[in-house]
């Protein structure tokens, strides 16, 4: 199954190299400073041992956790540990037949850094979850709603994003990938979007509108639509302004945090964050989710040498 | 309020006439509320989304359901209301959810789930008051106790103590309460022991009226970011004396009676907020066919047949939950916490797909004819409550797994037909007799009865065809679970708080919501032709077996067309796209 993971295959990006990034900085950028601080800094994990105390800690305080890697780093432990069979679960029999070395060591590390992210979220063992994906592609966390998770590669970067407070998103493309505005823009400018390009010096657009489209592919992802969701259907504002509908009007009520940042100095990382608003669980752990008050009393009822409990346990 | 059987037809006439009795009072709502895309309706999707905009219930439209007496549909028959059987009810309420999800549960709603224990364990006097309060137009609230991964509508909770001389003291605060500064009621689950289990809680029936000064403080409103227009505030008491006959069945029986009503709660959420979905598929038809000459462009036939597909399973799910309440009251508790752990979830997916569908239009959020996603998007996480509400869920199922495993499944007789036979008569929902563990699982017998039936049509090719294969799909991974489960830990508790435990209850839940698919499919009598074509089982299968992550057949030829045909055909005619086939206002 394709995930939205994936590249696309109507993505009409060129390939390539082209004008520098002039409106990226070094390190944080892009996004306005509020949304800045609502989504965690990326953390490089260079394998399985993490550092992964910066994702309990970006769960904790913000709710969420963005990691970024390349395959490189993964593909000793990827090939020779034992228990990938049951690492992989449902993903197993993909990797398998997959026949590009490259395009499977790539996929098996992505899965491996997913898995692992999802289980520093909840503290458990990587072998344990059980990594599916909804019709639309989207991977989740089978049976551990908790958690949002997201996952992109790009050349030999794989990053993945985890949220407890709702949907997540995350894509990456290179720095320096050249996106002809004349060639593009219809296919990924909303109106207000071509507009305030149109504005800028023309050697500026190309950096402008890859921003742009990490952004779109982040908060496509997110809400698990990926290219389904016409690109040219919302927008986002040159200086942070949060979602935009194609004319340039507010399109959320602050639910929405998106971040672009630089990794790795040749990346482009944008991640879309929702908050559904629940205030939801610092607590994130799989072990703890289950009410101790409620599975206590079902337990109670059903075992035959316990006194009765409460409720009325069968039809009269 | 004296003016409620002269304005709505109460229930009347015995059992046979209930359900039409529920449907004249649906009907008669919808024409009351008038029609949701008229911008001058003081009742419509603008005006509703104005006041959600404003941040204040829609006034007039509350004033609208006082005079219906809306309250009395939470009371049940036996103490004067209009609350018979749980199905019903979900389809008296559902011209209201259609519209606005915050007000049917900041208007209404809210005092079914905080009443239930009431009428589960309280005692006559005390049932018989509380049903006057509501009677008269009154308000109950819930104060729940702190659930495992607590939201922040869940987390906090109070404590009592013994009072000298009698009764309790309570102490403790929580900050988001629904309508905690306008409720003449509250229903509180409290902590009366420390220890932590299944007899640590204690439910009291307050009169907020009765508060000695000092001991209730009232804290601001809490502006949250779904259900914006309703009241959430924060309630602390500080020694407030509750008197022993506000204690609502035995001192201890708090979990029990959470257990025993919620699975009343959850099943007639799933079975309004479906509703409430429904309106934003309607908007994304129209999207797709508005300056097309009414057709539909290919890309968005998948999506949208999709979403049809899975409105209708979902309304099977929830009306075979709501109708087993009463049914096989014993026994409903697994299949509600199953349903009440899918549906929310399917549900928000679907909207996901329908923003693809309305694309730019969806950010309209003003406009009555396509403003409902964006407000759903908000409100329906508050609805199921998240992670919280799903946990909750998980917990009832996962003590269950082995037991069933073990005696119940391929071990059992088929529930009885009138479960899933619309028009069927059934007993009135009892609280009573709600059972909250063991009883076996009637779904699980059902789905191999209907893979059994469905047997001889495999190989044949066609829409039954498929179906059967799909039954046989989850009929194997049944017993692929059976398998699994018979090898879990005995006992409960910590043994069984794996991860690898809440993925099995995720695979259960959605096998037993297949079930209900192939039940409801089963029992049509062919009076409505569309819902006796197995075209929409086929597809709501196929997508639920793609969400079990099993291998599902191709679609058969003219599976999407059947559906797109009708969905189109009920946008255009205005009926809902549920089992129901309502016409709705226009």
């Amino acid at each position: 199954m394709n995930s939205p993971a994936d590249t696309f295959p109507s993505d009409p990006r060129p390939a390539g190299t082209g004008h520098a990034v002039a409106s990226v900085r070094a390190g944080p950028a892009e996004a306005g400073p509020a949304d800045l601080d609502r989504i965690s800094e990326p953390v490089h994990v260079v394998g399985p041992d993490g550092p992964w105390h910066r994702v309990r800690e970006g769960m904790r305080s913000r709710g969420n956790a963005v990691v970024f890697t390349t395959w490189g780093q993964w593909l000793g432990t990827a090939v020779t540990d034992p228990g990938l069979r049951p690492l992989l679960g449902g993903d197993w029999q993909r990797y398998r037949r997959t026949e590009d070395p490259l395009i499977r060591f790539r996929f098996l590390t992505s899965r491996l850094v997913t898995k692992y992210t999802a289980a520093a979220a909840l503290d458990a063992r990587a072998t344990d979850l059980n990594l599916a994906y909804k019709i639309g592609g989207r991977p989740y966390l089978r049976g551990l709603d908790q958690v949002d998770i997201s996952l992109t590669h790009t050349d030999d970067l794989i990053a993945v994003a985890v949220s407890r407070t709702g949907r997540i998103g995350v894509d990456a493309e290179p720095a320096g990938r050249a996106m002809s505005f004349d060639l593009l823009h219809s296919h990924v400018c909303s109106p207000a979007e071509r507009a305030e390009l149109e504005l800028l010096p023309a050697g500026r657009r190309s950096a402008a509108l890859l921003r742009l489209w990490t952004l779109k592919e982040a908060y496509t992802k997110a809400i698990g639509q990926g290219l389904r969701l016409g690109f040219t259907e919302f927008g986002f504002g040159a200086d942070g302004e949060g979602l935009l509908a194609p004319d340039g009007r507010p399109a959320s009520r602050g639910e929405w945090a998106f971040s672009t940042r630089r990794v790795l100095g040749r990346y482009l990382l944008s991640v879309a964050s929702h908050d559904a608003g629940l205030d939801s669980s610092r607590d994130t752990a799989a072990h703890t989710m289950l009410d101790e008050g409620f599975m206590g009393a079902v337990a109670d009822l059903l075992a035959p040498a316990a006194p009765g409990g409460a409720g009325t346990g069968a039809d009269p | 309020m004296t003016g409620i059987a002269r304005t709505a037809p109460a229930p009347g006439g015995g059992p046979g006439r209930w359900e039409e009795a529920a449907r004249a009072r649906a009907a008669r709502l919808e024409s009351l509320l008038g029609d949701p895309y008229d911008p001058a309706n003081p009742h419509g999707l603008r005006a509703l989304f104005a006041a959600d905009e404003r941040r204040t219930p829609p006034r007039e439209t509350e004033a609208l359901l006082d005079e219906e007496g809306w309250a009395a549909e939470f009371v049940p028959a036996a103490h004067g209301g209009r609350l018979t059987r749980a199905d019903l009810l979900a389809r008296a309420l559902r011209p209201v959810f259609r519209r606005d999800v915050a007000l049917g549960f900041g208007h209404g709603i809210t005092s079914m789930f905080a009443t239930g224990a009431v009428w589960a364990a309280g005692g006559e006097g005390m049932r018989h008051e509380l049903a006057g309060q509501l009677l008269a137009g009154g308000r109950a609230t819930i104060l729940h106790h702190e659930l495992a991964h607590a939201n922040a509508i869940l987390r906090d909770e109070f404590t009592a103590r013994p009072a000298p001389g009698g009764g309790h003291l309570l102490h403790g605060r929580k900050d988001v309460v629904i309508n905690a500064s306008r409720a003449d009621a509250q229903v509180v689950y409290a902590r009366t022991d420390p220890a932590r289990g299944p007899r640590s809680h204690s439910v009291f029936l307050l009169d907020p009226a009765r508060a000695a000064p000092g001991t209730t403080r009232h804290l601001p409103r809490v502006e949250t970011a779904g259900m914006r227009g309703a009241l959430f505030s924060g309630l602390e008491f500080d020694g407030r004396a509750v008197p022993e006959d506000a204690l609502v069945g035995a001192p201890g029986d708090g979990v029990a009676l959470a257990l025993r009503t919620f699975q009343v709660n959850r099943s007639v959420i799933c079975g309004v907020v479906t509703a409430a979905v429904d309106t934003v598929l309607h908007s994304a038809v129209r999207a797709a066919a508005t300056g097309r000459g009414g057709r539909v462009a290919r890309r968005w036939h998948k999506p949208l047949t999709g979403v049809f597909a899975d409105l209708l399973a979902c309304d099977a799910m929830a009306t075979v939950a709501l109708r087993a309440l009463g049914l096989l009251p014993g026994r409903a508790h697994v299949f509600a916490a199953a349903v009440k752990y899918v549906v929310p979830d399917l549900l928000r997916e679907n909207l996901e797909e329908l923003a693809a569908v309305l694309g730019g239009r969806g950010y309209d959020l003003e406009s009555p004819e396509y403003g409902a996603l964006g407000k759903l998007v908000r409100d329906l996480p508050v609805a199921g409550l998240g992670h919280a509400g799903t946990a909750s869920c998980q917990a009832v199922i996962v003590p269950q797994l082995r037991t069933l495993a073990e005696s119940a499944w391929f071990a059992e007789d088929e529930p009885p037909p009138e479960l899933f036979r619309a028009g069927a008569e059934l007993p009135a929902l009892d609280y009573r007799a709600l059972g909250i563990a063991g009883g076996g699982d009637f779904m699980a017998a059902s789905l191999a009865g209907s893979a059994a039936r469905l047997a001889a049509c495999r190989g044949v090719g066609g829409q039954v065809g498929v179906l059967a294969e799909l039954a046989e799909t989850f009929v194997a991974e049944l017993r692929a679970l059976r398998e699994t489960c018979r090898a879990l830990p005995a006992s409960g508790g910590r043994a069984l708080a794996d991860p690898a435990v809440c993925v099995l209850s995720d695979r259960y839940s959605l096998i037993v919501s297949a079930a209900a698919v192939l039940g409801v499919w089963e029992a049509q009598d062919g009076t409505d032709p569309f819902l006796a074509d197995p075209a929409w089982a086929v597809l709501a299968l196929a997508r639920i077996g793609a969400r079990l992550g099993v291998p599902v057949p191709d679609l058969p030829d003219g599976c999407t067309h059947r559906l797109l045909d009708e969905l189109i055909r009920r946008h255009r005619s205005g009926i809902s796209c549920d089992l129901d086939s309502t016409a709705l206002a226009h």
